[in-house]
């Protein structure tokens, strides 16, 4: 993982709960909620917890901004490229509307090398064939301008999930990942199912679910 | 795969298609814009009709053309997008046709906020156009639910020449769940659409789709034949569940989202050895009047819950007609409540007591 790392993905894959996850668990400094796609679950609503964990949350200064549906994201999002000693994870809105917002960073990128992390799911129908990933990762590359320098497995069902969707999931992404070139960097796999007694390819990412709700 | 990972909105999208849709109208508004979104994709690659309109009102009128010409037609909109398409809906129902809408709360009055709600339970169920008429309201608690009632939505809508509404709040349109999305329907036999504005082929005589009614005696003619009508379905399509009721010392009342909390608190209110059943309406329009008998007598109280702040409470003191007293718990304005909100609400009955 390089000192800035964006996650992208088909939306609803679980890039906001990854990038928290992988903030606290990375020492990351700083999560940056680029998401301008969807309205509720977005990781500046986590803002008191990553602080928590020494954790700043960057996105828009607007007052009301964490409930408001605007396109806005404020300059201080460029605040990692300028300061070497910050480690950053960019939360990008989903699918390859989400991912017009990295042609900003283009000019960034030449000089300060980043991670751009696919985040896939294969119970999303969208992208439960290698094809879809395959047609997902051209989009959000020629959108974004920036290559996919890896995979990010989350197969989950959330609280159905079982080992031997885990395992299933597992060997989906290889597939993708022998097809795309592309490595698979992290398997995400709630906490509560681990260990299991089988080898997923990349770090295995012990996963806590923050998005939860008091009730069922 | 059989369980797919779906958001609520794609979800509604897609089992609107599974239940025929033909056409879908409607203009974007936060948070049900995933429903149009994956609609604007899915209908143009398969050879149907997506039209974003200029406005509610325009997709509102779209749906009665379409629908008037016999085909399967939807629109979609959250609280302030509704209100705009409430004269639309009277004259659909006035002239007697079917059509799906989507109702996706979030908190009002006004533009309001974009989190989620319950305050447009009288604009459901109440509706803002004029005359005498109902929609057929269903409120799902679980994207699983939302696809089945949505799939049946187009059957029951032809059966009755009726718009159904599916109305949840902005949290079940943005959450996500894994859902199956090839559980059977109910089959319903419908009789042809002989009424259709779509060409002599079919039918001799000129067919006309029109709310306008001049005559009084003709007007109060087909007001007392849609009175009838509404009788059938109050009779066939009332649904709710009930939930330990046997021996319930509480009984509280919540649709949707709220029961899901609901449910919750009545675990926690278990192991305080303070035993709660719960009355979920499916549909609130027609309300389960009768999931009321099954309420034990010896009960101490009932509890009306929502995310609003008393609108379904009128049909709970309607339905309660004075038998027990009735409290009441709501949060609003986006605002949804904790599970022990709930708890403490039993606990303290007394305080909430209104009737």
């Amino acid at each position: 993982m390089n000192r800035i790392t964006f996650l992208t993905g088909y939306y609803g894959s679980g890039k906001t709960e990854i990038a928290i996850n992988l903030a606290i668990i990375k020492r990351a400094n700083v999560v940056v909620d680029l998401d301008v796609i969807n309205p509720y679950f977005r990781s500046r609503e986590q803002v008191a917890l990553l602080k928590s964990h020494q954790v700043e949350v960057l996105s828009n200064q607007l007052k009301d901004g964490m409930y408001a549906d605007l396109p806005f994201i404020g300059g201080e999002v460029y605040r990692p490229f300028l300061d070497e000693s910050i480690t950053a994870i960019y939360d990008l809105g989903g699918n390859d509307l989400g991912a017009k917002l990295l042609q900003q960073f283009g000019d960034y990128c030449v000089n300060t090398p980043v991670d751009l992390f696919l985040v896939v799911n294969p119970f999303r129908m969208e992208t439960s064939s290698v094809e879809q990933v395959i047609k997902l990762i051209t989009k959000i590359e020629a959108t974004g301008q920036i290559e996919i320098t890896g995979l990010i497995n989350n197969t989950n069902l959330l609280k159905e999930t079982t080992v031997e969707n885990l395992i299933e999931g597992d060997t989906f992404l290889r597939q993708a990942s022998k097809e795309t070139n592309k490595a698979i960097v992290y398997t995400i796999i709630e906490k509560s199912l681990l260990p299991i007694d089988y080898t997923f390819a990349g770090e295995v990412i012990p996963f806590t679910r923050y998005f939860q709700t008091s009730w069922n | 795969m059989p369980k797919v990972l779906m958001k609520g909105n794609e979800a509604i999208g897609l089992a609107a298609v599974l239940g025929g849709c033909d056409a879908f109208y409607g203009y974007p508004i936060t948070p049900q814009n995933e429903i149009p979104e994956y609609l604007s994709k899915y209908m143009i690659e398969h050879n149907k009709v997506f039209v974003q309109a200029e406005s509610e009102v325009a997709a509102i009128n779209m749906v009665y053309g379409a629908a008037g010409a016999g085909k399967r037609v939807m629109t979609s909109s959250s609280s302030p997008g509704i209100a705009l398409k409430q004269e639309g809906i009277s004259y659909i129902t006035g002239a007697e046709l079917p059509c799906l809408i989507v109702s996706v709360m979030r908190g009002g009055p006004g533009l309001g906020g974009i989190q989620p709600s319950q305050a447009d339970y009288y604009q459901a169920t109440r509706g803002g156009g004029n005359g005498d008429y109902h929609v057929i309201v269903f409120a799902p608690e679980t994207i699983q639910e939302t696809i089945d009632i949505i799939k049946e939505s187009f059957d029951i809508a032809d059966y009755y020449r009726n718009p159904v509404m599916v109305l949840v709040d902005g949290l079940l349109g943005q959450m996500m769940e894994s859902v199956d999305l090839n559980k059977p329907i109910k089959k319903r036999f419908l009789p042809p659409k002989d009424w259709a504005t779509n060409g002599m082929k079919n039918h001799s005589g000129r067919n006309v789709v029109s709310s306008l009614n001049i005559d009084p005696q003709k007007l109060e003619n087909h007001n007392l034949k849609l009175q009838a009508k509404y009788q059938n379905v109050i009779k066939n399509e009332t649904r709710f569940e009930c939930i330990n009721m046997e021996k319930a010392e509480y009984v509280i009342v919540a649709y949707g989202t709220m029961s899901r909390i609901v449910r919750s608190a009545l675990e926690v209110l278990k192991e305080k050895g303070i035993n709660v059943g719960l009355i979920r309406p499916i549909s609130l329009w027609p309300f389960p009047k009768e999931a009321f008998k099954q309420i034990p007598s010896n009960i101490k109280g009932i509890l009306c819950t929502e995310m609003s702040l008393g609108q379904m409470l009128d049909d709970v003191l309607i339905a309660n007609n004075g038998k027990h007293p009735v409290g009441f718990f709501g949060r609003t304005g986006g605002m949804i409540p904790e599970v022990e909100e709930v708890v403490r609400a039993i606990e303290r009955f007394q305080e909430t007591v209104v009737k």
